[in-house]
């Protein structure tokens, strides 16, 4: 049976206490091609219904792969069960959740006809051709799709309901050459948004822009030079960004973390960063454009907000689900997502992005003068500290307020509530990544995004 | 009908839409938590789980599909839709699936999990540290119980059967005095049973105490090029590079800078590393591969010489190079000769490592990244936690200068792991 033919509400009668009731399904469709052979051509599908019960303080959570009648009955009753067996061994009666009632329906299917396994093969050959016909001094290539529907129809027993469905389409193009040394030298990226296939890839023009710029910062790293090791004046591009946001900052304003002991709860109201710095956590949109991870309303049926989390450098506030904002008795935000039919909602970031400044680019990197820009991240990490670590795979030096030689592959790293309150340029450009998949207990598909920034940050090397 | 009949039925429909080799992988699991954030215990979760994977080659074209449902009719449609799959691809002759072998079946651990042990052991390491070390706070300890049944079929008539009854412990903890907090750091494990305490596993008693010790961080005096040890827990960042790079995907792009060593050393002498799925008491392991083989134990590097790539059919048809014995994971490092205290005393200058977090290495190795849960060492003395500091070097490089192995090792129930003391590291 299709989600869409699900009637939730006629269970209703079968709550005890506060229950959410879920049917959700992730397709996922992944197609690889290594230096032209297809590596991987795959669909998954994983679906199913989950109930997540509350009871003096203690959540029961079951979930079953068939939403039959029967399973969906038996899944309630399990939940059901288990909430019951933690309240009689450790529940506090005092304990109530803050109530919310919402309804909320999106829809990212395309509205043209699908594209058949055959055409969209076809689309990525395409690609693969492209870059062997332009780029000529490569010795490997990877061209990689991933789409992933992720569809859910919510009931809770306070009233909320609602049927969302988002998706997102990514192609990852990564080249390798080899330096004078005969050396691998390697350069990746994601192309892509949010949506269906049809609507992200309506032609390949973009990917091959994206290729062509490639291809030119891959060529200028067969030559490059080791970055100094140290604390350098530096210009994030906004895909640095954008992570520093996500990783850097907001985790530790995810209100979860910090009953943990992040560092963040100990400065509520305070000035913890230049008065550049406005940071958001947006739920679906911003100036009027649809954001890369829309949520209109969480998985436990809260009205999706913006979540201000810094405002002029002052640390205003964070993200909560009903757990966190009974225990810090704040205002609901609609953070609370779950990954698959078998997880319980977490805390989660939407798309989070530093606000842009008034700076131009051109500008900022005129005002250095030893220094570095430093333009893709590989992957990320931080810390309850707020301390970070982005690896960088592509950046240039700046010296003399100009670009400079293109740099290895290096790391930097610093607490970001210390190089928050370096910064001192913004650029006036927004761009969001529709790319990064949050590895917080479950995985996580989330939009970030942000302009370039100047500030020091520690550049690791010899 | 039982799984393994389900297994054999969609085989029996890929055959039938024309596939020449095909193959079904069905599992069902059962699957019990209990989870505890900041003290409480505060969810109980039960989940049964559902996958079946199917593959089919014909003219040389292969797709595979994935669902978690087993009625006929999303059986039905998804054969169907695999033709659909197969038909856009292109042909490629390494495409294969496992020769004709032994129908076995296997068996480990419980069958039921222990819901008071389990509640009894987040308990117990809740309380032990609250009395211990009051500046810690466990944010989440989840001990979660799976059973899962799975059963392999392919058109050369492979049928393998399993079960594996296992329970999984992990642990995420921060401390915290006034405005200053610690890094945060975690420990995870598997087992057959709950029998012992979680703080007597895999190191986590000292994990804690340390954890408030590194409250008060200090820097190292300056930048230096020294020794760095690392322990077990931060072990499997380093070793993943050599594995990831005697994988499928770098020796096929060519771009490994393992290619054409096997046969050669290209670690220290003092490094033995094997895969071991099937080894006694590894309770995360595996009996049959992705592809459809019978799991062995694998011989990766001995004594420093790089004995077996951990390619796949594919990879090994690809590449002309032999298929592994396993699909690799479950590593264990024989333990040295020299004792963790020595192993220590032994340092002039350097870094104990406790946690790497740290930018993806590059194919050439480099790799830079901050020394997490960590200690500076000076004249064979821990002195004191470090902050704010990245460790530098080349992944080759470092495998290449192993000074010693202790002959203490941790066991993750997957994993089997020694501290390892090598040099070469620059710290800043």
């Amino acid at each position: 049976m299709q989600i869409a033919e699900i009637d939730l509400s006629k269970y209703s009668n079968q709550y005890s206490s506060y229950t959410e009731l879920r049917v959700h399904e992730n397709r996922l469709l992944n197609i690889a091609l290594l230096n032209g052979d297809i590596v991987s051509n795959m669909q998954n599908t994983n679906g199913g219904v989950s109930a997540r019960v509350f009871d003096k303080g203690a959540w029961g959570f079951s979930s079953n792969p068939n939403a039959t009648n029967d399973s969906i009955e038996t899944t309630i009753q399990a939940a059901t069960r288990n909430a019951e067996f933690l309240a009689k061994r450790s529940g506090d009666p005092d304990i109530t959740l803050p109530r919310s009632q919402a309804s909320a329906s999106s829809d990212s299917n395309t509205q043209k006809p699908r594209k058949t396994q055959d055409e969209i093969i076809a689309f990525l050959k395409g690609i693969d051709v492209y870059v062997g016909d332009h780029c000529p001094d490569i010795v490997s290539r990877q061209v990689v799709l991933n789409c992933l529907d992720m569809e859910k129809k919510l009931q809770t027993s306070e009233g909320s309901s609602g049927h969302n469905t988002n998706s997102r389409s990514i192609v990852s193009v990564k080249l390798t050459t080899r330096n004078e040394a005969g050396e691998p030298i390697e350069l990746s990226q994601a192309i892509g948004d949010r949506g269906q296939f049809e609507d992200v890839f309506e032609t390949p023009e973009r990917i091959h822009a994206a290729v062509d710029e490639m291809y030119k910062h891959l060529m200028n790293k067969k030559t490059a030079v080791k970055p100094v090791s140290g604390y350098h004046d530096v210009i994030l591009a906004s895909d640095l960004a954008g992570i520093l946001a996500h990783e850097a900052i907001g985790h530790t304003t995810e209100a979860d973390i910090v009953r943990e002991g992040s560092i963040a709860g100990d400065y509520l109201g305070e000035q913890i960063a230049s008065e550049l710095i406005t940071l958001v956590d947006f739920a679906n949109s911003h100036n009027g454009e649809i954001l890369p991870m829309p949520i209109y309303m969480d998985d436990e049926g809260v009205e999706s907000h913006d979540a201000i989390l810094i405002e002029d450098g002052v640390l205003k506030s964070f993200m909560h689900n009903k757990d966190s904002a009974q225990h810090f008795n704040m205002p609901l935000t609609g953070n609370a997502r779950a990954f698959s039919y078998t997880d319980e909602p977490l805390i989660r970031m939407r798309n989070t992005a530093i606000l842009p400044g008034k700076d131009k680019l051109e500008d900022m990197i005129a005002s250095i003068d030893d220094g570095y820009l430093l333009m893709r991240p590989t992957n990320g990490q931080a810390d309850t500290t707020s301390e970070f670590m982005f690896g960088v795979q592509m950046g240039y030096e700046i010296k003399g307020g100009k670009l400079g030689k293109a740099i290895t592959d290096t790391t930097i790293s610093g607490v970001a509530f210390d190089m928050l309150k370096e910064v001192t340029m913004l650029s006036d450009e927004m761009v969001w990544g529709c790319a990064g998949m949050c590895g917080k207990k479950q995985p996580m598909p989330v939009g970030m995004g942000g302009p370039a920034v100047k500030t020091k940050v520690f550049i690791g090397g010899e | 009908m039982t799984n393994k009949d389900i297994a054999l039925e969609t085989l029996a429909q890929i055959g039938k839409a024309g596939f020449s080799d095909a193959s079904a992988r069905v599992i069902a699991e059962e699957f019990h938590e209990l989870q505890a954030e900041n003290g409480a215990i505060n969810l109980m979760r039960t989940n049964f789980e559902t996958d079946v994977g199917i593959t089919g080659i014909k003219d040389q074209k292969k797709a595979s599909l994935s669902v978690n449902k087993t009625d006929d009719d999303t059986l039905a449609k998804t054969v169907a839709n695999l033709s659909d799959m197969a038909r856009g691809a292109s042909p490629d002759d390494a495409y294969g699936i496992a020769e004709k072998q032994p129908v076995e079946t296997f068996d480990a651990g419980p069958v039921e999990p222990d819901y008071d042990r389990m509640y009894d052991r987040i308990v117990e390491v809740q309380d032990y540290a609250k009395q211990k070390y009051p500046d810690l706070n466990i944010g989440s300890v989840a001990i979660t119980f799976g059973n899962r049944r799975s059963v392999y079929v392919n058109s050369n008539d492979v049928q393998f059967e399993s079960r594996r009854g296992v329970y999984r412990v992990s642990t995420m903890f921060t401390s915290k005095r006034g405005k200053q907090t610690s890094s945060m750091n975690y420990f995870n494990y598997s087992a057959y049973d709950l029998d012992t305490p979680v703080q007597d596993m895999v190191n986590a008693d000292a994990l804690m105490r340390q954890s408030t010790e590194q409250i008060d961080t200090s820097n190292i005096p300056g930048k230096f090029s020294g020794d760095m040890i690392i322990t077990p827990n931060a072990l499997g960042s380093f070793v993943g590079f050599l594995t990831g790079k005697i994988s499928d995907g770098a020796l096929i792009s060519g771009t490994s800078v393992y290619k054409d060593k096997l046969g050669e050393s290209v670690t220290s002498d003092k490094l033995n590393l094997r895969a071991c799925p099937v080894a006694e008491g590894v309770s995360s392991g595996y009996w049959v591969t992705g592809d459809g083989y019978k799991a062995e134990n694998s011989t990766i590097v001995e004594n420093g010489v790089l004995k077996s790539y951990l390619l796949g059919l594919y990879g090994a048809n690809k590449t002309g190079l032999p298929r592994a014995m396993n699909a690799g994971g479950c590593y264990q490092i024989d333990e040295g000769e020299t004792d963790l205290e020595a192993l220590i005393g032994g340092v002039e200058q350097g870094i104990l490592i406790g946690r790497f977090s740290g930018g993806n290495p590059n194919d050439r190795g480099d790799f830079s990244g901050i020394a997490k849960n960590s200690y500076y060492v000076k004249d064979g003395k821990i002195q004191f936690p470090i902050k704010e500091t990245t460790v530098s070097g080349n992944m080759v490089s470092l495998l290449n200068s192993i000074k010693a192995v202790s002959k203490e090792r941790l066991n993750f129930g997957g994993s089997v792991l020694p501290w390892v003391l090598t040099d070469g590291v620059t710290a800043s």
